[in-house]
């Protein structure tokens, strides 16, 4: 990281406790009943251009709660360069809510200017850690911030791979300084896919360097799962949060509910569940996998991202 | 672009996406860059990606267009949405600019381009389309929202338009269409007829009221800056209307529009 950022920055990042998915559905909730959440993590595409009603809520959201940004097109893989015009936006946001943090993730979402909205698998390998790490530090300096980075859920592994991905997050912290949002569904689904030992990988990890970790439900579609945050959490993902908690010592936890998004309170109850697999012995050796199969589902849901006028129209 | 347009990086990735972006099959095979799993080949792994991104985005064109999701029936919009998002692949960071381009894209490839004779079912759909993107821009378009809405005791010379005001005149009845669908009334694909709206958005409500073309007029003056007196005069003049006479219209067009939170106090 270049000097303009603290290298011991991540390490004094707060850790604010157990967080939600701030989303459309629960806005009028959360205004009239303060529900007792310790902080909300955004969408922060959802925000940078708003001027209507979502920025109207932000601002009156991030005056009661601690927020943290969490990006889905920074792109920090993609052979492209930044897009600094987002970079800006991105910059702007921050200045107005004071995040806790900004969050991105290891992907590709696309190149030549062009943007598919998935969070697409990067080939792990020198070129690409040093390319990825290019980036980061440039983003960090124009944000003047450092930033966090999430293992993305991952269908597809490559030929041109030579590190693992838990090194190359490492390597990643070390040359960067940036920390690391452990999405722990995503270790699970990614291990299912890709033929990984997911408790090695969490094993592997640079615990020192995990501000934050993700937990989210999933679907299995037999040969394969998929990333669906449209589900409880899996026992199987609880176990890995337990082991990830003992090793990391505690960091910030949040829920990711994308689709089908239930009432508030359900939302809530599922996310406390998190409680009971905190400073708990498990054994993760035994994954059971689950015999439900789920056949066209999608990964990443991201319709919850486009304004829903007629909802709107209605409430 | 590319930092560097030879890198391994780059090849991949421009190989990765025009697989998953572009109906046409790409020559270099996935097991060339793919690796097999346990349990699937690598095609399979990739076919992963191709459709979660056709779902994906599907899903986001649906939303914002829910009426003509309805209009044209699920299977329609889906192909139309399809062959859309292959001609015209997303290059913006947010997800709301995804249909940008969907109206003229559908007036581009209407099936009647070629022949004299146009179909009317066409240009309601594409004026919906039209009518769809701009509400979703409406509703999330920068303006200071802080005002005291007008009720019955303001004087006129006191009235303001509200910030967040548009009007629409369609050749179809587009926005009692739109609204028919909101309530779920289940509306059948309308005639022709020429039909004006106007649209507002208000402590971060959309408001959406019919209105006739001489309230259109009236409006759209005061739109552009004219006083309600100013206002009155020009729409007494294009419409020939007894001044008397248009000072009780004036009663029930003021009590409409002040009950649909059109003004504010200057």
């Amino acid at each position: 990281m270049n000097k303009e950022v603290s290298p011991g920055s991540i390490k004094n990042l707060p850790n604010p406790g157990l967080g939600l998915g701030l989303r459309s559905k629960h806005f009028n909730y959360i205004l009239e009943n303060n529900p007792e959440i310790d902080w909300f993590e955004i969408i922060s595409e959802n925000f940078m251009d708003s001027g209507g009603r979502p920025k109207h809520v932000l601002r009156r959201i991030a005056e009661r709660y601690p927020v943290a940004m969490h990006g889905v097109s920074l792109s920090i893989g993609s052979a492209d360069e930044l897009n600094i015009e987002y970079l800006k936006k991105l910059k702007n946001l921050a200045a107005e809510i004071n995040p806790l943090w900004i969050s991105d993730h290891l992907c590709w979402t696309g190149i030549n200017n062009l943007n598919s909205h998935d969070l697409l698998p990067l080939p792990l390998n020198e070129e690409s850690l040093k390319h990825a790490c290019r980036k980061i530090n440039k983003a960090q300096d124009f944000l003047e911030r450092p930033l966090v980075f999430e293992n993305p859920s991952t269908y597809l592994t490559f030929k041109l791979s030579t590190i693992s991905e838990w090194d190359f997050l490492r390597f990643m912290t070390e040359e960067t300084n940036c920390g690391i949002l452990l999405d722990v569904n995503n270790v699970y689904v990614s291990a299912f896919n890709n033929d990984f030992d997911a408790a090695h990988y969490i094993e592997q990890l640079p615990h020192e360097s995990i501000v934050q970790m993700h937990i989210a439900g999933h679907r299995n579609c037999g040969d394969y799962i998929i990333d669906t945050h449209d589900n409880f959490v899996a026992p199987e993902v609880w176990k890995l949060f337990s082991r990830a908690w003992n090793l990391t010592g505690g960091a910030a936890v949040l829920l990711e509910w994308d689709s089908e998004i239930p009432d508030f309170d359900a939302y809530h109850s599922e996310l406390l569940k998190a409680k009971n697999f905190m400073n708990v012995v498990t054994d993760i050796q035994e994954f059971n996998e689950e015999k439900k199969y789920q056949f066209e589902v999608v990964s990443n849901p991201l319709d919850f991202l486009v304004t829903d006028v007629i909802h709107e129209l209605n409430r | 672009m590319p930092t560097d347009a030879q890198s391994e990086l780059a090849q991949i990735q421009n190989w990765m996406q025009s697989f998953l972006i572009s109906p046409e099959p790409n020559p270099v095979k996935a097991a060339d860059f793919i690796n097999d799993s346990s349990r699937l080949s690598a095609a399979r792994h990739l076919n992963i990606y191709r459709q979660s991104y056709i779902a994906r985005l599907r899903e986001c064109m649906k939303n914002q267009f829910s009426a003509l999701n309805y209009a044209l029936g699920e299977e329609l919009f889906q192909m139309f949405a399809e062959q859309y998002l292959d001609a015209y692949p997303s290059n913006s960071y947010t997800l709301n600019n995804l249909g940008k381009n969907f109206p003229s894209y559908l007036e581009e490839t209407r099936p009647d381009a070629e022949s004299e004779e146009k179909e009317s079912w066409i240009d309601f759909i594409i004026a919906l389309a039209n009518f769809e993107f701009s509400l979703s821009e409406i509703f999330d378009e920068h303006a200071e929202e802080e005002i005291v809405l007008a009720d019955d005791s303001a004087p006129d010379e006191a009235l303001k338009l509200v910030r967040v005001f548009h009007l629409f005149q369609h050749p179809y009845p587009v926005c009692r269409y739109y609204l028919d669908v909101v309530k779920k009334k289940n509306p059948e694909l309308p005639f022709e007829e020429n039909t004006w709206c106007a649209v507002t958005r208000c402590h971060y409500r959309l408001g959406l009221l019919e209105i006739n073309p001489a309230q259109y007029f009236f409006l759209e003056k005061l739109r552009r800056g004219l006083s309600v007196e100013e206002a009155k005069i020009y729409t007494i003049r294009k419409f020939s209307l007894d001044p008397k006479k248009f000072e009780n219209l004036w009663y029930m067009w003021r009590k409409s529009f002040i009950d649909s939170n059109f003004f504010h106090y200057k």
